[in-house]
This record gives C-alpha cells, sequence and structure tokens, in this order.
C-alpha cells in the first residue's frame, strides 16, 4: 500500500520537476510564489544565422526596425533588421566630408574603434563609445565619422592619458544615451561622480544623477575621533557606480547601479533632466530585482542582491531590468509593481549565461549574451500580454477595458495581487465599495483600501443615520431614567438637593 | 453572587485603576495591607500574552504587516512567560543586593498589575483599529504609546514604592536589570549551546558503536 501510494506521489510530483523554467514572483509577504511566465522565448541570433562574427558583443540598440550591436574584441558594428538578417558590418569607419574639412586633415584614414561598449542610435546618427581610445565616436546614417568627442575637461579625468602624467583618471566611458538635442549622457569606467553630460559639441556640461553618500550620525561620531592616518585605513565610501543608462521618450535617464553597501535597495533610477532619482517605488517592494537571496554563505550556490547591468523601457513606463548574476529579467510598471520575472541561466538556446545588454524591439524584449554570443528575443506571452494591455488601458484612463484584461490575468494567474487592484480601483470608481474593498484587500493596497473604506462606512453612516441616533438616544435616556428611578429608590428626590 | 461579582470587579478593575491614579497610595495598600492578588497579576499577564496572539491576527488590515501564516501562539506565549520571567528574576536578584525590601511574589505581581492599562486599552484598540480609515490611524496609534506609557509608568511606581527606593535608585535598579537579564539570556544561550553540542557528541558515538556492532 505505501509502495503504491509513494508511486502515485512521484508520479503526480514529477511533471513538477520537469518544467524547465519555473516562473515566479514575490507576493506581498515576499515569498517567492509561483507566477505565469510573462515573457517566453521566440528567437535566437547569433553569428551562424547571421553569417558574421560574434567574439564579445557588448552592447545592443534598436533604432528604427534595425538592431545595432558593437563587439569589443572585434570592434565591429552589426546592423541587423526586422528578420534578423545581417545589414552590415563594419569594422572601419570613413570619415565624412565635413569631418575632414573641420580637422584639416590631408591623408584621411578609416576610423577604428578599439573596444567598443555602448551605442545609442538617434535621428542624428550613431554614438560609439571607443574606450581604447578615450572617446566617443558619432557616426551619421551612411556610417561616416562625423565627430570623436575626446576626454572631458574635468578635474577626474587626465587630460592626455597617452603622455604618462597622472593626472587623474583615464577617461574610458562604457555605455552611452543620447538625448533628441544631441546631448550625451556617458557612463565611464571608475568615474563615481555620476552620470557625464556631455553637450552636442562635446563640450563637457556636468555630473548628473550623484548618489550623496549619507553617513550615520555614529559614522559622523566616529570618525571626527580618528586621526588622518586612521581615516586613510578605512574603506572608501564610494558613491553608487553606474552600470548603465538609456534615456526615454521624456528625456528621463533610467539607470542602473552597482548594489553597494549603502546603495541596496536603490539599484534603479529614473533620472529626470534636473538631475534627481524619481523612480516610483510603489510597488510591494522597492524594484530592485530578486527581493530574496541569501546572504554570504559558501561558494556552492549565487549570493547577495541582483547585479542590474541593462535597462531597456517601453510604452506606458514598463520598464525591465537585465540581472546579469542570476540571468534573470524583472520587468516593472511605473509605479514600481514588479509584474513578472523572466529569463534563466544556461547554454541552451532560450536561455542566457552572461546577459549585458537588453533592449525592447516592438514587444519583443531582446537579450545580448555576452557568454554564448547570442541575442535571445523573448515575446510576451498571453498572460504577459494581458497584463501590458491593463497597464495601457489603465495608462489611458480607459479603466473599464483595464479590469476586464485584469480579470483575464487573473483567471491565468489567481496569485497574481495587483490585477486585483486594478479591478479594485474600478469597483471604486463603480461606487461598489464593499466589493473594492475585498479586492483591495486581496491585492494589499492599503492606500486604496483606506479610500473604498470611507466611502463605504460612510454609505452605512448615512443609511442607518436614523437607527444611530435613536439607539443613542435611547440609551441615553434609558441610563439617566435608571438613576432617577435610584434616586427615588432610595428616597431622595431629583427636583431639588438636600 | 452579586457579591462575588463586586468583588471581582474590585479585584480587577477598580484596585488596580485606584493604583495606576493614586500610585504612592495604591502600592502601599499594595503591599502593606496585602491587597494585591496573584491571581489577579496571573490574569493580567495571560491577558498579556492573549493581547498579543489576538493584536498579530486581528489589527486592523490597514495597519497590520504580519503575515497571518507567521503567527505562532505558542512562540507569542512563551515570549511573553520569558520576558516576565528574566525580568522578575533579574529584578529580584538585583533588588536583593540593593537591600530592596520586595519579595518575589511582589515584584511579580508589580508586573502583573503594570499590565493592566495595556490589557485595558489595548483590546479595544485593537478592535477600533478594524473601523478606522488610514488618516485615522494615528488615534490607534496614540492610544496603544498612552497605554504603553501607562504600564512603563505603573511598572517604574510599582519597583519604587516595593523596595522603598527614591527616584534614582529605582532608575539604577532598572538599568541593572536590563544587565543581569541580557547576562541571564547569554547564559541561557551558552548553556543550551554547549547542551546541544553534548547530546550531538553523545549521539554521534552512540551512532558509531551502533553502526560497528
Amino acid at each position: 500500500m505505501i509502495k503504491l501510494i509513494t508511486l502515485a506521489t512521484i508520479l503526480l510530483t514529477a511533471p513538477f520537476y520537469s518544467i524547465a523554467s519555473t516562473s515566479y514572483n514575490y507576493s506581498y509577504y515576499g515569498e517567492a510564489i509561483h507566477s505565469a511566465p510573462g515573457m517566453t522565448f521566440a528567437a535566437y541570433i547569433n553569428a551562424q544565422t547571421l553569417g558574421a562574427t560574434l567574439q564579445s558583443p557588448e552592447d545592443l540598440v534598436v533604432y528604427d526596425d534595425h538592431i545595432y550591436v558593437v563587439d569589443s574584441n572585434v570592434d565591429s558594428l552589426l546592423v541587423i533588421d526586422a528578420d534578423f538578417q545581417l545589414v552590415h558590418e563594419f569594422t572601419s569607419f570613413p570619415l565624412s566630408a565635413e569631418y575632414i574639412a573641420a580637422q584639416g586633415i590631408e591623408t584621411p584614414v578609416d576610423l577604428t574603434l578599439d573596444g567598443p561598449l555602448g551605442i545609442d542610435v538617434t535621428d542624428s546618427g550613431i554614438f560609439i563609445t571607443d574606450p581604447g581610445h578615450y572617446r566617443v565616436v558619432k557616426l551619421n546614417h551612411d556610417y561616416e565619422v562625423v565627430a570623436t568627442f575626446g576626454t572631458p575637461d574635468d578635474d577626474t579625468f587626465d587630460p592626455d592619458p597617452e603622455d604618462g602624467e597622472e593626472e587623474g583618471i583615464n577617461y574610458e566611458p562604457s555605455k552611452i544615451t543620447v538625448d533628441p538635442t544631441d546631448r550625451m549622457y556617458v557612463v565611464a569606467k571608475n568615474a563615481y561622480e555620476g552620470i557625464l553630460e556631455i553637450n552636442s559639441d562635446g563640450s563637457f556640461n556636468r555630473f548628473t544623477g550623484v548618489n550623496p553618500i549619507v553617513l550615520t550620525p555614529f559614522e559622523i561620531f566616529s570618525r571626527s575621533l580618528m586621526t588622518e592616518d586612521q581615516l586613510a585605513q578605512l574603506q572608501l565610501y564610494l558613491p553608487t557606480e553606474y552600470t548603465n543608462v538609456q534615456i526615454d521618450s521624456r528625456n528621463f535617464i533610467y539607470a542602473t547601479s552597482r548594489v553597494s553597501e549603502n546603495n541596496a535597495e536603490n539599484p534603479i533610477q529614473l533620472i529626470n533632466p534636473k538631475g534627481v532619482d524619481v523612480i516610483k517605488k510603489n510597488g510591494y517592494f522597492p524594484p530592485m530585482g530578486d527581493v530574496q537571496y541569501i546572504v554570504g554563505m559558501n561558494n556552492y550556490v549565487i549570493d547577495g542582491p541582483s547585479d542590474l547591468v541593462d535597462i531597456a523601457s517601453t510604452d506606458h513606463g514598463i520598464y525591465t531590468v537585465l540581472d546579469q548574476k542570476r540571468s534573470r529579467l524583472f520587468t516593472y510598471d511605473s509605479e514600481g509593481n514588479l509584474l513578472y520575472i523572466n529569463g534563466d541561466e544556461g547554454n541552451q538556446s532560450d536561455k542566457f549565461t552572461e546577459g549585458v545588454a537588453i533592449g525592447y524591439f516592438g514587444d519583443d524584449l531582446l537579450i545580448l549574451d555576452r557568454g554564448t554570443k547570442t541575442i535571445v528575443v523573448y515575446r510576451l506571452t498571453e498572460f504577459g500580454s494581458y497584463v501590458n494591455r491593463a497597464i495601457a488601458y489603465h495608462a489611458e484612463g480607459r479603466f473599464d477595458d483595464a479590469a476586464e484584461m485584469w480579470e483575464e490575468v487573473i483567471q491565468i494567474n489567481t496569485n497574481y495581487e495587483i490585477a486585483y487592484n486594478g479591478i479594485g480601483k474600478l469597483l471604486l470608481r463603480q461606487e461598489r465599495f464593499r466589493e473594492a474593498m475585498e479586492y483591495f484587500q486581496l491585492g494589499h493596497d492599503q492606500y486604496y483600501y483606506s479610500k473604498a473604506y470611507k466611502e463605504y462606512r460612510n454609505e452605512i453612516l448615512k443609511d442607518n443615520f436614523g437607527l444611530i441616533v435613536g439607539a443613542i438616544v435611547v440609551i441615553g435616556s434609558g441610563a439617566i431614567g435608571l438613576k432617577i428611578r435610584n434616586v427615588y429608590k432610595r428616597g431622595g428626590s431629583i427636583l431639588y438637593e438636600d | 453572587m452579586k457579591t462575588k461579582l463586586k468583588e471581582w470587579y474590585h479585584d480587577f478593575i477598580r484596585f488596580p485603576k485606584y493604583i495606576l491614579l493614586h500610585p504612592f497610595d495604591g502600592y502601599e495598600e499594595f503591599k502593606r495591607y496585602k491587597k494585591a492578588k496573584l491571581k489577579v497579576a496571573v490574569v493580567f499577564i495571560t491577558l498579556f500574552a492573549f493581547f498579543r496572539i489576538f493584536s498579530f491576527q486581528y489589527t486592523g488590515f490597514l495597519i497590520n504587516p504580519n503575515n497571518p501564516l507567521d503567527l505562532n501562539s505558542l512562540n507569542e506565549i512563551f515570549s511573553v512567560v520569558l520576558l516576565v520571567f528574566l525580568f522578575t528574576v533579574g529584578n529580584w536578584s538585583v533588588t536583593t543586593l540593593m537591600e530592596g525590601k520586595g519579595s518575589y511574589k511582589e515584584i511579580l505581581m508589580v508586573t502583573g498589575y503594570a499590565l493592566f492599562p495595556l490589557v485595558i486599552i489595548g483590546f479595544p484598540s485593537v478592535i477600533l483599529s478594524n473601523f478606522l480609515t488610514l488618516e485615522e490611524m494615528a488615534f490607534y496609534s496614540l492610544m496603544m504609546l498612552i497605554a504603553y506609557i501607562l504600564t512603563g509608568w505603573m511598572l517604574f511606581m510599582g519597583i519604587l514604592n516595593i523596595h522603598q527606593y527614591g527616584l534614582f535608585k529605582t532608575i539604577l535598579a532598572f538599568i541593572a536589570t536590563i544587565v543581569s537579564m541580557s547576562v541571564m539570556m547569554f547564559l541561557g544561550l551558552l548553556f543550551f549551546d554547549l547542551i546541544q553540542q553534548f547530546i550531538a557528541f553523545v549521539v554521534s558515538i552512540y551512532e558509531e558503536l551502533s553502526l560497528r556492532y
């Protein structure tokens, strides 16, 4: 009998273990719970399918139905079209006529790159970082060099890295994003001051998105007691080192940064034009990748918080971040709700090992993997597209449609807590407060629950106003009456004092 | 029946209230005229343990961060018992050395009686928190704050009176009590750790022997 039960148990549970990638999400209480996958593998692009060389792809950007990839080993730029076929492959770029004229070059030599790490493409041209030559190269859409921007004029950087004098750190731009006015935002290696803002003519403007270091009162006190030598021995408090930047349609910069001790819950920033982080953290947890992780224990497991290396935003403020450490993708909405988690580590073609860049290609997500030298294409599942559409409808103010989408989402994944909030908001709008409260309770939205409850309570008070006042009058007069009765019983009188 | 009810009312409500509002006179009666009852103190401690469980589960949804699945009644009861035990033993051992006039039973009773405001205000305010909106939650917080302050007040005045201390000596006694509580915790943990290792050692020897022979 026991054998039979055991066999049945194994048979019943086996399918769950055989699912290659289990999708999960975090509940309100921070537990990792099963969830329907939001995105799933659709296609892959690699050197074979392209017929090109890919050795160490570093960055990927999508512009006008084309995918631009830079490779730091071959020093090449690849252009891929919407059918995932190779259009161009460049290792050198001719100089444009105006560049020759402006620089006064007599014998034009084609420009080559040395270890390009970042690329961005806008209407005005293609911008590639070239850390080997301490510069940013700007190409026009005919792939001719229009301009090069060297070391910014700031004390941080060594103005002439080749002369052997140590006058600062070398300017090694890694990631770049460009706004519509051609202002460049550059992440440079070892530059802790923030993101470099460089004007369209190449002059340095300022550092933006600086994370000030905040010391605790105890640290300030203990530091005030230390001598210079002791202070020098202390571990340096370095501000955040940015890993990637991407500008969105409103000229806000999405930035990811490395997690450090004093920056554990702030790895994703949305920097407004003033240089202030305005990312919303209204979800159950701040947007930070994995919420639950093992803290430094042994060498057998991956420990520590997520290591976010790239960010891609799409319509209605939905953005996805890439965790290189565990090869996972976290998608958030503009409020900071964690929508879905995807991705899996492995060498199969639907997985990736060392993701370096992501980009939205329409609704598809491209993941550039340096480890397997592949671009993996993820496509929204039914579940994911319902979620995205619900958010889109909500942003457009079509709350009925949004609630309908959330209903579909719940059909697929009953544990999806934020969907209940979406429906609750519609019910609140329709003044069905009692039901709205139930939904907000399921979705753990205290703010809206409170609003719904307030209205519900008012409703009850209004409906039963006569009853409540009546009860107060009856109880009050009853109590007074009893007191009077007691007084008379004892032979006293309420009419005059004695 | 009626006299029983009256007595009960006096023991559980009126006398603790009298102590709360007239700490010196109240604790005078408490100590000299032996008006305090151990059963009242035990009931209040039990109610406090129950209050912790109750508030874990039934504090209003808007301010209840607890995962209902994490509720462990035994754990809550144990932590209350441990806390009361540590405090009373710690205080007794300290005050014995500091010429305190209170006995262990009196310290235990003071601890129990001191929980009176927490029990009497806590339960209604937890119930009330279910009928408040987020903006009105300040009332709940205020009530709980008052309850905790009054409990602290009663405990402080109780220790001051039963040991017949002055103000500074009481403060000193409290600090020493906290120190002795942490020493006891430390020794307890050390003891359990060592015992655990010892048991593991014995078990492993037994296993080794039983596998060999």
